[in-house]
């Protein structure tokens, strides 16, 4: 895997009248790696792709892939990147093959070399069984294949989808998982959106998180994670339910005075939750008075935070919690596609 | 309680921005004809006749209202409830078929109803004029159209309930209000005067047809071939027929509403080069161009989009082509023979006028459905933004598009050759006005797609482009013939003339000599016309493309 850069975005920002979908985003992904963009609904994902892949054109700002930009050498482009938006775009009364075998025409593959590059394809992407199929007549999963072979046809370094893991089933979505892998391990690079946090962290390298346009963190899980998450969240798991009250009272006494708000019990499961930015010498501390006072403990452990929980806390400081927030993209923003 | 329905369907075409437009362009285009012709000299018209070419004028507007405005609404009314996944939530509700089926009706003849309200108006001015009478004339139209709406909403209903997208339901309830309403007409021309069943079953398909209700009661009845108006009128039988066919789409539409019409059995994707020898050789014999054979790539030298356009239209693949150009070279065979054979009385200029009216029927059917959707559909499917992300340029793109159909309309007008060499044959002296005649049928060929390709380039939705195209070559076509009938009164001879000059149609029927036409010099002049609004078409629809391709 080389570290070459190869998307960059700098400053880019994107404007319709008065609203400002994109504002001043700036990122960077290295060859062979994936890059998970998350945000809630108009949050302005989509509008950074389109103006990625050509299709859009920012108002301020520059990106470029492989050293290509992307307003000024379109036409270059389009070999460099493979596009899968988040509607298919399906032809009717055409089979998979003569599908593909328009796109690779459309990207002037000679006839010989389209035969055999549709193969290939069909066979990365685990849908040679496919092949005889009518398009319309393939099942959501099986479009997405197909969506990502066609992407694949023209060899792109760069892959640019766009909600791919949407609406599959479980086992469809860990071939899908694999298959991203699989792509990364080939040397191209991705660029992935979704809404399934836990698909992206067991993928991703690098993780863009952005609201309202802008970009509010970036960088690998860990480096998102210690940025989101200054606290720690704990669970002690007790033997004997009636202990629930005291070993709670222990722990608030434990943490000190901001503890009052974050010490919470469960007595049906008999468990005791705490955030805490304590050390783990100090939370040893903590196991051992409750152990001294008699309070049967079987479990003291963290709660690891995972991605949803960085997006949460990220979303939640924007003031806009989630995905159920009015659109944030114009009408106009729409027309473009 | 009132059916829900009722008022979920009135009002979401109220909604429609279509809707509004028909409104007000309706109300527009019955003033005009009514202010057009209202008296201005100060002289009384004792004889009522100025009135009464009004009226002429007025009710052949309001019928072409009816037949090809009102039926755009109800043939995508089930179709559109399918494919947005709401027609199963009303069947899985405690609405009956029957109760979901006549909310519908009843919701589409509202704004029908609404539609005619906007000519009352008109029609109060020509009863204003006097020489109309009010319960024989006026008040039996719009019976006529009444019943009309009812029975075209009825068949536009049901052809939503068997298709499966929202362009096709536009491109077959156009087909099908054309079939019934105005070709219905034509055996009856044919084979009248002879004896036997043929003769009556033409008699009673041309009684079905609303136009000819409304050409006896404006008298034109049979004065095209018997010279002498008749004195039957075919009201009664329309009444009977009309409810008939009424009560059978109603009946058949609502069996059809049930968890039945989401059951579609998806193709298997069996290729005829995987089956067994037998098979292959079977389908060998039947097929010229087998379409179920597995397809080379597209050649270096063809051209993507052209190919994948024909690949994917449900009726474009070789075969089907094949099919349709052999049709149609039967078909002009067939009318020259007619001729020849002195099967029907009427003459080479006859037939020949005859010939250039189907030609250009045909041309005007089939256009819009395959160039409407040539910009619109990709856009809604998505197609666009894909084709948008390969390195072939815009107007590679639309050339490839406006190809796919040039040759498929040029192949249908170079199938109906065989029968203007006929006619050559016949009448030797005729080669130049068929040679004209063939320039002016390519040219309209050009002048529809190039129209068709721009207007339906506007829209983002297939189904509002394809009707607002039938639409807008209905008025460019039907328009100019409309005024045609009223020659001399209550149109001057350069109205007519004029009228006839947007496009080419009125120029191939003076050149064939056809009845009527002979005393128009219309070419050149329509030629050049035509040229220049198919070239304006042409560069609304490249900037079109431009403007929707580059990133904004």
């Amino acid at each position: 895997m080389t570290n070459s850069l190869v998307v960059e975005t700098k400053a880019l920002t994107k404007r319709y009248g008065e609203f400002t979908a994109l504002d001043s985003l700036s990122i960077s992904v290295d060859a062979g790696q994936i890059l998970g963009f998350i945000g809630p609904n108009g949050a302005g994902k989509t509008t950074t792709i389109r103006i990625l892949v050509g299709l859009l054109r920012p108002t301020e700002g520059s990106a470029t892939i492989a050293g290509v930009d992307c307003v000024r050498d379109a036409r270059k482009l389009k070999r460099l990147v493979g596009y899968m938006p988040d509607i298919f775009g399906s032809y009717d009364n055409m089979r998979v093959t003569e599908y593909l075998d328009f796109f690779g025409a459309a990207y002037a593959i000679g006839r010989r070399q389209r035969v055999k590059r549709i193969a290939e394809v069909l066979e990365t992407t685990g849908a040679t069984y496919m092949k005889d199929l009518y398009v319309e007549s393939l099942s959501h999963g099986m479009k997405q294949r197909i969506g990502i072979a066609r992407t694949l046809l023209h060899d792109p370094q760069v892959l640019i989808l766009d909600e791919p893991a949407n609406g599959l089933d479980p086992q469809a979505r860990i071939d899908m998982r694999g298959l991203l892998l699989q792509l990364a391990e080939m040397g191209k690079t991705l660029i992935v959106t979704s809404h399934i946090l836990p698909e992206l962290s067991r993928i991703c390298d690098t993780v863009a998180i952005i609201t309202h346009g802008k970009l509010r963190a970036f960088g690998t899980q860990a480096e998102i994670m210690r940025q989101i998450t200054q606290r720690r969240t704990f669970e002690v798991q007790l033997v004997e339910s009636e202990q629930l009250e005291g070993a709670e009272s222990l722990i608030a006494d434990s943490l000190g005075a901001e503890a009052e708000s974050n010490v919470s019990g469960s007595t049906t499961e008999g468990l005791v939750r705490f955030d805490t930015d304590l050390s783990d010498r100090e939370l040893a501390g903590i196991l051992a008075n409750l152990l001294d006072k008699g309070v049967l403990v079987s479990q003291f452990r963290e709660i690891p935070t995972d991605l949803e929980d960085a997006f949460l806390s990220v979303t939640a400081n924007d003031g806009d919690a989630s995905s159920t927030g009015p659109p944030a993209e114009p009408a106009s923003a729409q027309e473009s596609a | 309680m009132i059916n829900p329905v009722i008022y979920r369907e009135f009002i979401g075409i109220l909604r429609t921005r279509k809707a509004l437009a028909m409104l007000i362009v309706m109300s527009i285009a019955f003033s005009l004809i009514v202010l057009l012709r209202w008296p201005t000299d100060g002289h009384v018209d004792l004889s009522g006749m100025r009135s009464q070419q009004v009226f002429r004028i007025f009710s052949y507007t309001l019928l072409a209202g009816v037949l090809f405005v009102i039926p755009a609404f109800p043939a995508v009314s089930f179709i559109q409830e399918k494919n947005n996944g709401t027609l199963a939530l009303l069947l899985n509700s405690p609405l009956t078929s029957s109760s979901i089926m006549a909310g519908k009706l009843i919701g589409s003849f509202l704004f029908a109803l609404l539609l005619l309200l906007t000519s009352l108006p008109a029609a109060a001015a020509c009863y204003a004029m006097g020489g109309i009478d009010l319960h024989s004339q006026l008040g039996l139209l719009y019976l006529v159209l009444l019943i009309c709406i009812v029975q075209y909403t009825t068949l536009a209903l049901l052809i939503s309930t068997f298709v499966q997208s929202s362009d096709a339901a536009v491109r077959v309830t156009y087909a099908a209000v054309f079939a019934f309403g105005i070709l219905a007409t034509g055996p009856y021309y044919l084979l009248q005067g002879q004896a036997g069943s043929l003769p009556l079953l033409a008699w009673w398909l041309r009684a079905g047809s609303p136009l000819t209700v409304i050409m006896d009661l404006v008298g034109h009845g049979d004065v095209g071939s018997l010279a002498l108006l008749t004195e039957d009128s075919t009201l009664a039988e329309y009444l009977l027929l009309s409810a008939v066919s009424s009560i059978a789409f109603v009946t058949l539409t609502a069996s059809r509403l049930s968890h039945r019409l989401f059951d579609r059995a998806l193709s298997k994707g069996t290729v005829t080069d995987d089956r067994q020898v037998l098979a292959r050789g079977f389908r060998r014999l039947f097929f010229l161009v087998d379409p179920q054979r597995r397809k080379a790539g597209i050649p270096f030298y063809a051209n993507p989009v052209m190919v994948k356009e024909f690949r994917t239209r449900k009726f474009g693949r070789i075969h089907w082509l094949l099919r349709l150009v052999a049709g149609c070279a039967v078909l002009s065979l067939l009318l020259t023979f007619a001729a020849t054979t002195g099967v029907v009385d009427w003459g080479v200029k006859t037939i020949g006028g005859f010939m250039v009216l189907l030609q250009i029927v045909l041309v005007v059917l089939i256009t819009p459905s395959l160039a409407s959707g040539l910009i619109s559909a990709e856009r809604e499917s998505g197609g666009w933004e894909l084709l948008r992300m390969t390195p072939m340029s815009p107007f590679k793109m639309l050339r490839g598009k406006l190809l796919s159909v040039i040759w498929t309309v040029g192949l249908i007008l170079l199938a109906t050759v065989p029968g203007y060499v006929v006619m050559i044959y016949i009448q030797p002296a005729m080669w130049l006005q068929v040679y004209m005649v063939m320039i002016c049928l390519v040219l309209a060929a050009v002048y529809t797609v190039c129209v068709s390709a721009a207007v339906g380039s506007l829209f983002k939705r297939t189904a509002t482009a394809t009707t607002t195209c039938y639409i807008v070559l209905i008025v460019l076509f039907l328009g100019p013939l409309l005024i045609w009938m009223g020659r001399d009164a209550p149109f001057s001879h350069d109205a007519v003339e004029a009228a006839l000059s947007i496009n080419p149609t009125g120029a191939a029927l003076s050149i064939i000599e056809a009845p009527g036409f002979e005393i128009y010099e219309l070419a050149p002049g329509a030629w050049w016309i035509s040229g220049i609004i198919s070239l304006t078409a042409l560069v609304c629809l490249g900037c079109q493309v431009w403007r929707i391709s580059r990133p904004i």
